[in-house]
Parts: structure tokens; C-alpha cells; sequence
């Protein structure tokens, strides 16, 4: 029988630091994806969810909902990518994307030429828009579940989404 | 001039499982283009290394010395027990009474928690086939993706037929397909069918390191 | 709330350890996130809490009320169905309990009643779990014995496959390709009893049993093609 996020919580803050493990090995599988995903870089995915669980280890007692720990986390976790992402923004270059309105003819590419581009057409979408994307596509999740993990609604993640598939295509211009 | 590149309103739809009125073969092509892409970027994706949890813990406990929790917070904190017979009418009387009394219409507890994997390596490409070419959009939904409708769709090729690969953890795995996101059908090609409880079927695979066979 | 709950817990500390308010706050918290609506999570939490009372594990209840959730079942029927799946269970763990495993483990309960759910009876689980000793290779061996009986071979044979299997020490890996390679011989017409022999005799695993030095040959195979990789006619996986 597993322990709920609000049992460990509760234990780590009457101070059996041990058992916030069990947090870090459930959210590294239930957010790594995501991570990876909206970094674009597997290392610096790293970086930043080790930041993230650090850091809401040292908030914990700040957390106030215990039982939605996984929630919380996440909008920490979101935080660290953006952070990691502007970072490393400023040092990766880009000259692989296509300039919005090039042209480039299907044939020309390989697939792994395009898995490449969209990883660097992701890093230029908005934050909002990229972990919306990544949600959706990536990890699979409902609008609705999106909804309880962001406290945003269906209807204004839809439109992240739906922009966010708009600019990659316009970006990636291969798709035309 | 900039043109404007998206997708449109039906396409939009298409990709997000719900029904829609009309779409091009190119719009079509180009939001499966746009899928095929994300499954080649994400089949990509490298795991992250469980050595974080080291790291992580490293610094927490540097932070926080182990101690014994103290007795008053070990009688309040709840925590799990293994089921020993004799406890079981005393529990179920507990439960009766901290059910009447526990906070109701609180907003949920956390978002779904994927059970941690003992191992995180033990995947297999399993490929997804269903001969179908009168659906507009058919995925995959099973127990390795918590049945959700949009997590693996299928693309089809010119004679109707859809595919999907997707890597699963070795071990049984029920799932159906989906068709135009609203009918559930089984799959001819898996192991075993089975009574899915609401009147339906699923379809039952037990996959090996081998992978699946398709003869 | 949290001191009512509190003073609730001690009050109830003479009796019992409070675990069972988490889990319902676990099962009905996970159901919500997922879109179910609250009253539905709620009724599935309470089913969930009165079977772990019985000693069954509620995820799989809680994956039951999700998936049918996703298949639109309507409430009260989903409500209706995790309550079978729950007896089915409580069933499953007596079966398993003749194998004289003490507590039965959530992963071999579940897998128990999925077994018996497909049509293997209580003494052919028993079987099973018996052979494979208190190891974690009993709710894989109950998962394989049920898919093998699917592949034309009858519940008892799969049964003696699977108790074989174990017996001779195979590898969970062995056991879990076993349906695949069942359903390639069947499909290449090969009898039932055949395919019992050569299972047995583990030849298709390329080592087999000590010293038998035969190669794989369990016969041409597609591979599995992983995406982003070209298959051996030099097609592009995608379109």
C-alpha cells in the first residue's frame, strides 16, 4: 500500500527527513519526462529538478496543502526549467531552425534532423505555451488534469496549446 | 508578407481527440507530420538517472539531521500498516467513523501519482497495428498510460491501415483502441481478450524482453 | 479541519492507526485530478477503503473507476464494476492464501483476480503461487498462465507450463516472452502438446537447459521497430 504525498509530507515535517525519498523517487518518474522534454537538454533537465526538490524541501513547512504535494512541486519544478532554459538560451545557438517563412521541402529532411528542430523550435515558444505543448503532447495529460497541476483553466490552456502548435509550425516550416 | 502558418480550428481539434467538421488531406498530413515529430522527439528523451535521488537526499540530510520523530508526532501522523486479520473488524469500525467525520468537498490531494517503477530500464518497443480505414483518428489507451484517449495516437498509412510504437514496461498490459475518440475496440492481434467490467472487452499483452511477436 | 482530524486520531488511538483516512484522501484525491467528478471519486474511495479493510489493494480499483471513466461509462455503472472488482479480489487473496502465502501482496492479488477474471480456476492459482515461493515471479507467472491459455493451449496446460517453468528455475524474462513465442508456434500449426514439450524444454531461448547447446530457433521473427528507425524494407517508419 503506497503512502499518500500528505502521509510523507507530514512525516518529514515532524522530522523524518529519510522519508521525503519517497517524494523525490515518485515525482523524478511522474515530472522527469516533462523536465527533459521542456529543457531540451537531459543534464540541465537534471540541474533543474535536483534545484527543485532542494528547494521545496527547504519551503516544505510552506507547503499548504500537504495532500497536493505533487501539484506544488510542480509549479517549483516549472520554475527551475524556465530558469535553466533562459541560461542556457543565452549560450546554445540556433542557426538550425528555420527562419519563419522558409522554405525547405519535405524530402530534404531525416527524421532526426526534425526531432533536432523541434527541440530548438520548443526553446523559442513562450514558457507558457512550450509546458503546455510539452503537457499535452509529451506526457499526454487531459486539459483537466493539466488544470489541477497548473490552476489554470481548460480553456485558456487550450489556447497555449493551440498557439503553441501554431508558431512550431510556422517555425519549423517543414510542415507547410 | 509573414503568413500566417497555424493549424486550423478543425485541426486543432483533430489533435486534441475531439470530433471535428472537415480537414484537408494537408492539414491532416501536417498534424501528423506535427505528431510524428513529438513521438521522435520524445522517443528521444533520455530518462533522468536515478543517482539524482542521491544527490537530492545528499543535501537534504545535510540540512536536516535524522532524528526520531518525537512520540506525540508518531501518534498523530498517519501512517500505513500491513493488514494482520486481527485488525480488520477493528479497522473497518475506524474507518466507518473517520469516514462520517473527515473534512468532505476539500479540493482533491495531488495530482495522479504514477507508482514508482522498481526499475526504470526494463522498456520494449511494442508496435501497435489496427486495420481501419474508415477512422479519422484511432490511438491507444491502455493500463501503461493511465487510458488516457490522447497519450498514444496512431498514424495511417495510404491503404488505411494505422500503427503506433510506443516503449512499454515488460509485464501485462491491458488497453484497447480508440476510434475517432469515442468507440473502444479490441485488438485481434493481442495475447488474450478480456471482460472489461463495464461490458466491453480489452485487449490483454504480456511483453517479454523479446518484445512482441507478430507472425 | 486539521485539529478535528487530529483530535479524531487520538481519540481512535486506543482503537487503531488511522491509515485508512490517507488512503481514501489517496484514492479520491488521484480519481478527481484524473477529471472524475467528486461525488463519483468519493463513492469509488469508499468501495476502495472498505476492500483494503479486506486485505485487497485499492490502486487497481482506483485504475478500474479511471478507465471507465475514459470510456464514458456512465457513474453508477463504474461505481458497480470496481464493487466486482473488489469481491473478484477479496476471491483472488483467499485463492492465494491456500498456496500458504501469509499476507498476499497487493501486485499477486491483482493479478490473481485478473487470472480468474480470464477463466483460471482458484486451484490453478494456487498452483502457480505455490511454485513460485514467497518470489516476487508470482504475479508475472499468473499474468503468463492466463495469457497462455489464450493461445489455444487449455488453463490446465498453461497451468503446467507455467508451475514447469518455475520449477526449473526460468527466468522472469523467459516466462514473460512465453505468449509471444505460444502464439508464433500455434500460428505455424504446431499442437498443443507440442508446444508444451518445447516450452518446456526452454529451446527457443538459445541456452535451454544446461549443456542441450541448441541456438534460438524459434523461427523468423519481425523485430520490433522502434520509431525514428527504418525497418528492413528501407521505409521511413513514418510517412
Amino acid at each position: 500500500m503506497q503512502s499518500s504525498d500528505g502521509t510523507i509530507v507530514r512525516r518529514v515535517l515532524a522530522g523524518d527527513a529519510e522519508q521525503y525519498r519517497l517524494l523525490v523517487e515518485r515525482y523524478r518518474a511522474e515530472f522527469g519526462r516533462y523536465a527533459v522534454a521542456s529543457v531540451g537538454d537531459l543534464d540541465a533537465a537534471q540541474d533543474a529538478m535536483q534545484e527543485a526538490f532542494i528547494r521545496a524541501f527547504d519551503a516544505l513547512a510552506t507547503c499548504r496543502d500537504p495532500d497536493r504535494f505533487g501539484a506544488w512541486f510542480f509549479r517549483i519544478l516549472t520554475n527551475q526549467c524556465r530558469n535553466v532554459l533562459a541560461r542556457r538560451r543565452d549560450t546554445v545557438p540556433l542557426e538550425e531552425v528555420d527562419p519563419p517563412g522558409g522554405d525547405r521541402a519535405d524530402e530534404g529532411l531525416e527524421r532526426g534532423e526534425l526531432g533536432a528542430a523541434l527541440g530548438a523550435a520548443l526553446a523559442r515558444l513562450t514558457p507558457e505555451q512550450r509546458e503546455a505543448f510539452v503537457m499535452k503532447h509529451v506526457d499526454g495529460r487531459s486539459y483537466e488534469e493539466m488544470a489541477e497541476l497548473l490552476g489554470v483553466g481548460v480553456d485558456a490552456l487550450k489556447m497555449r496549446v493551440h498557439r503553441a502548435r501554431d508558431a512550431l509550425r510556422s517555425l519549423m516550416g517543414a510542415l507547410r | 508578407m509573414k503568413e500566417w502558418d497555424g493549424f486550423s480550428a478543425d485541426a486543432h481539434r483533430y489533435l486534441d481527440g475531439e470530433p471535428f467538421e472537415e480537414l484537408s488531406g494537408a492539414e491532416l498530413a501536417a498534424a501528423d507530420r506535427l505528431t510524428a515529430e513529438v513521438r521522435d522527439y520524445a522517443a528521444r528523451l533520455a530518462p533522468l538517472d536515478p543517482s539524482l535521488d542521491v544527490e537530492v537526499m545528499a543535501a537534504v540530510l545535510r540540512r536536516a539531521p535524522a532524528r526520531r520523530p518525537g512520540v506525540l508526532a508518531w501518534l498523530l501522523a498517519p501512517r500505513t500498516v500491513r493488514f494482520r486479520p486481527v485488525w480488520v473488524p477493528v479497522l473497518a469500525a475506524a474507518a466507518a467513523l473517520v469516514l462520517l467525520v473527515a473534512p468532505r468537498g476539500k479540493r482533491p490531494a495531488g495530482p495522479e501519482v504514477a507508482a514508482a517503477p522498481a526499475r526504470t530500464a526494463d522498456t520494449v518497443f511494442v508496435r501497435f497495428e489496427l486495420e481501419a480505414p474508415q477512422a479519422r483518428t484511432v490511438s491507444v489507451a491502455g493500463s501503461f498510460n493511465g487510458w488516457r484517449v490522447g497519450a498514444l495516437t496512431m498514424v495511417r498509412d495510404a491503404r488505411g491501415m494505422w500503427s503506433a510504437t510506443a516503449p512499454l514496461p515488460l509485464g501485462e498490459h491491458r488497453y484497447e483502441f480508440v476510434i475517432d475518440g469515442t468507440r473502444w475496440v479490441p485488438d485481434p492481434t493481442a495475447h488474450a481478450e478480456v471482460d472489461d467490467g463495464f461490458g466491453g472487452r480489452n485487449s490483454v499483452i504480456v511483453v517479454g524482453p523479446k518484445g512482441l511477436v507478430r507472425s | 479541519m486539521n485539529l478535528l482530524r487530529r483530535t479524531v486520531v487520538a481519540a481512535l488511538f486506543l482503537a487503531v492507526p488511522v491509515v485508512l483516512a490517507a488512503q481514501d484522501a489517496g484514492v479520491d484525491g488521484r480519481l478527481q485530478t484524473r477529471g472524475l467528478p467528486a461525488s463519483l471519486a468519493h463513492r469509488v474511495a469508499v468501495v476502495a477503503a472498505a476492500a483494503a479493510a479486506r486485505g485487497v489493494p485499492d490502486g487497481p480499483l482506483a485504475d478500474k473507476a479511471i478507465e471507465g471513466w475514459a470510456k464514458q461509462v456512465p457513474p453508477d455503472r463504474i461505481v458497480v464494476a470496481v464493487q466486482r472488482f473488489a469481491d473478484q479480489m477479496v476471491r483472488a487473496r483467499d485463492a492465494v492464501l491456500t498456496a500458504g502465502i501469509a499476507t498476499p501482496q497487493g501486485p499477486v492479488i491483482a493479478a490473481a483476480a485478473e487470472a480468474m477474471r480470464s477463466g483460471m480456476r482458484a486451484e490453478q492459482v494456487r498452483r502457480v503461487v505455490q511454485a513460485a515461493g514467497a518470489g516476487v515471479i508470482a504475479a508475472p507467472g499468473l499474468s503468463v498462465a492466463a495469457a497462455l491459455s489464450a493461445q489455444g493451449l487449455g488453463s490446465d496446460q498453461a497451468t503446467r507450463i507455467v508451475v514447469g517453468a518455475m520449477q526449473s528455475h526460468r527466468s522472469m524474462q523467459e516466462l514473460l516472452d512465453m505468449p509471444s513465442v505460444a502464439r508464433v508456434w500455434h500460428d505455424q500449426g504446431m499442437s498443443p502438446g507440442d508446444i508444451e514439450h518445447r516450452m518446456l524444454d526452454g529451446g527457443w531461448n538459445g541456452g535451454g537447459n544446461q549443456g542441450s547447446g541448441r541456438t534460438g530457433d524459434w523461427g523468423d521473427r519481425p523485430p520490433t521497430v522502434a520509431p525514428g528507425t527504418h525497418d528492413h524494407d528501407g521505409h521511413s517508419h513514418y510517412r
